[in-house]
């Protein structure tokens, strides 16, 4: 009935949080410069909360692709386009061995939202449906859509694996410069 | 904005110091809209697909509420009373305030019950980075660095704003302070939730998110509270609304001194900022409660608080029983028995 009533009678005064605010306040300061820190100096941060990038680097990246020229032609033995050779270029630069899966758009999506796959290529657009299935980059180039529209050109990644999202964008940020404002 | 003229709660005057302490409030008012309309628009660049992110967005456009309700009250109270409105238009405060908090209700419910919901299905919050001036930067960054700037305005606002609230006896005012005042918890709650995720606790973001939720949630429902209990006529209470308010007893205090009076109570309810009051007095044996008398009486009423200016005096044999709490047809003034043995 009463509002009061989840309050304490001293309510009012304006004192008692004052000096543990100030602490608080102090405590998330000291954290936040602490994180800063961390993120100037290592590659670390942000982190992958699965490891993908971790687990790719030096090692196996398993990318799913599309048939979708002129991005991914996946009629030859091995695919090639322009994403494919995106890709390529990434998993140089951490070191990787490429693990190719072609199939259907449905198919890869499914499988990088299990864990399967870590990076998914093919033509895909920031208008992409996918986002409940990975994690959609920022748009790393410009192209015509079917309509005659123009659609902005990016890859996905499994969700929340921040350090291999932001990584890939970085990568995409150099590879194709001029794309971005 | 406020006017250069006289600001007034319907009939009643503001004496100088309250008539000054509305324009600030206004004033203050105003310098929180920009605010938060810079926080909306620097919190909607960087959100992102945090959980976390979307609920501080969300609350902090929900704060352009209050203040905008107080704004267009103050205005409305202005009109004094008249044949149409007999009770004045002070009840626009406390429209006001129903609306705002059935807002905040709403949408904490709604975020507490999206975020625990992306918790309990282990949603992975992507956040990816920005491409400034040729570098790429995580966007964590800019959430965190966008959060802990929109913290001081408001709690700096809200402290002021406190004050004023309690000085004019309004609720939405007090509301609206006593929320930019709690704004801090959610802007640090949030960068903290955004820097977890960057540690990779992908749970950090939707914790942080469920407490934004919750803190707007309890907002909202103790808002509700107070709104409803205030539009249903409760018996006038102080601004935080924890204790019956003092001036009630002033007035049966100062009726019951005057000598022709037996007996005084009044039934006094919160307009907003105003309080309507029905005072019954039981005259003494034999005095005869003449024109005179219960026009000076209210007179004097009316000179104890500016909130007091609607005022009835009303000659009764026996005081109503919802105005003394005890029992129907006690007989108060001949020392309530009834009362006493109950």
């Amino acid at each position: 009935m009463d509002a009061a009533h989840h309050r304490s009678p001293t309510w009012a005064a304006p004192a008692p949080p004052a000096r543990r605010r100030g602490i608080l306040t102090a405590t998330a300061l000291a954290l936040t410069a602490a994180l800063a820190l961390t993120g100037c100096t290592s590659s670390g941060y942000p982190a992958d909360p699965e490891g993908t990038l971790d687990r790719a680097t030096g090692g196996t990246l398993h990318v799913g692709v599309v048939h979708h020229p002129p991005y991914v032609d996946a009629t030859g033995a091995e695919p090639s386009g322009s994403e494919v050779e995106l890709v390529e270029g990434f998993a140089r630069q951490i070191g990787a061995e490429i693990e190719w899966t072609v199939s259907g758009e449905e198919a890869v999506m499914t499988a990088l939202q299990k864990g399967d796959l870590d990076l998914v290529a093919g033509g895909l657009t920031s208008q992409s449906p996918w986002t409940t299935h990975g994690a959609i980059t920022r748009d790393y180039a410009e192209a015509t859509g079917p309509d005659g529209k123009t659609v902005k050109l990016v890859m996905a990644v499994p969700l929340g694996e921040n350090q291999m999202l932001t990584e890939l964008e970085r990568y995409l940020d150099v590879a194709h410069p001029g794309a971005q404002p | 904005m406020s006017e250069k003229g006289q600001r007034r709660f319907g009939r009643t005057e503001l004496p100088p110091d309250l008539q000054k302490a509305v324009k600030k409030a206004i004033r203050l008012e105003w310098i929180t809209l920009g605010v938060l309309a810079v926080t909306v628009l620097a919190v909607g660049l960087v959100t992102g697909s945090s959980q976390a992110m979307k609920a501080a967005w969300i609350e902090d456009m929900l704060s352009l509420i209050p203040p905008i309700a107080f704004l267009i009250a103050i205005r409305i109270i202005n009109n004094p009373p008249s044949r149409d409105r007999p009770y004045g238009t002070h009840r626009a405060i406390g429209v006001g305030h129903l609306v705002a908090s059935v807002a905040l209700l709403v949408m904490g419910a709604y975020l507490v019950v999206d975020s625990a919901i992306g918790l309990v299905t282990a949603d992975h919050p992507p956040i990816g980075s920005f491409h400034v001036f040729g570098q790429t930067v995580w966007q964590g960054w800019f959430m965190i660095a966008v959060m802990l700037l929109s913290v001081p305005g408001p709690v700096i606002l809200g402290r002021m704003k406190l004050k004023l609230a309690e000085q004019l006896h309004d609720k939405v005012l007090y509301a609206d302070a006593d929320m930019n005042k709690a704004d801090w918890q959610t802007g640090l709650a949030t960068a903290v939730g955004v820097a977890g995720v960057g540690l990779g606790w992908w749970w950090f973001d939707g914790a942080a998110a469920l407490f934004v939720g919750a803190s707007i949630l309890y907002d909202g429902i103790r808002n509700v509270v107070t709104a409803i209990t205030d539009l249903a006529d409760a018996r006038a209470r102080t601004i935080e609304g924890n204790r019956e308010h003092s001036v009630i007893y002033q007035a049966e205090d100062h009726a019951s001194s005057k000598d022709w009076v037996r007996q005084a109570g009044a039934r006094v309810r919160d307009e907003g900022h105003v309080f309507h009051m029905e005072m019954f007095v039981v005259p003494e044996h034999g005095a005869a409660p003449t024109l005179d008398r219960l026009q000076s009486l209210r007179d004097s009423l009316a000179d104890l608080d500016w909130r007091l200016e609607d005022i009835v005096v009303v000659p009764v044999p026996e005081l109503p029983a919802e105005v003394h709490g005890g029992a129907p047809g006690d007989l108060q003034s001949e020392g309530g028995q009834r009362f006493r043995e109950s």
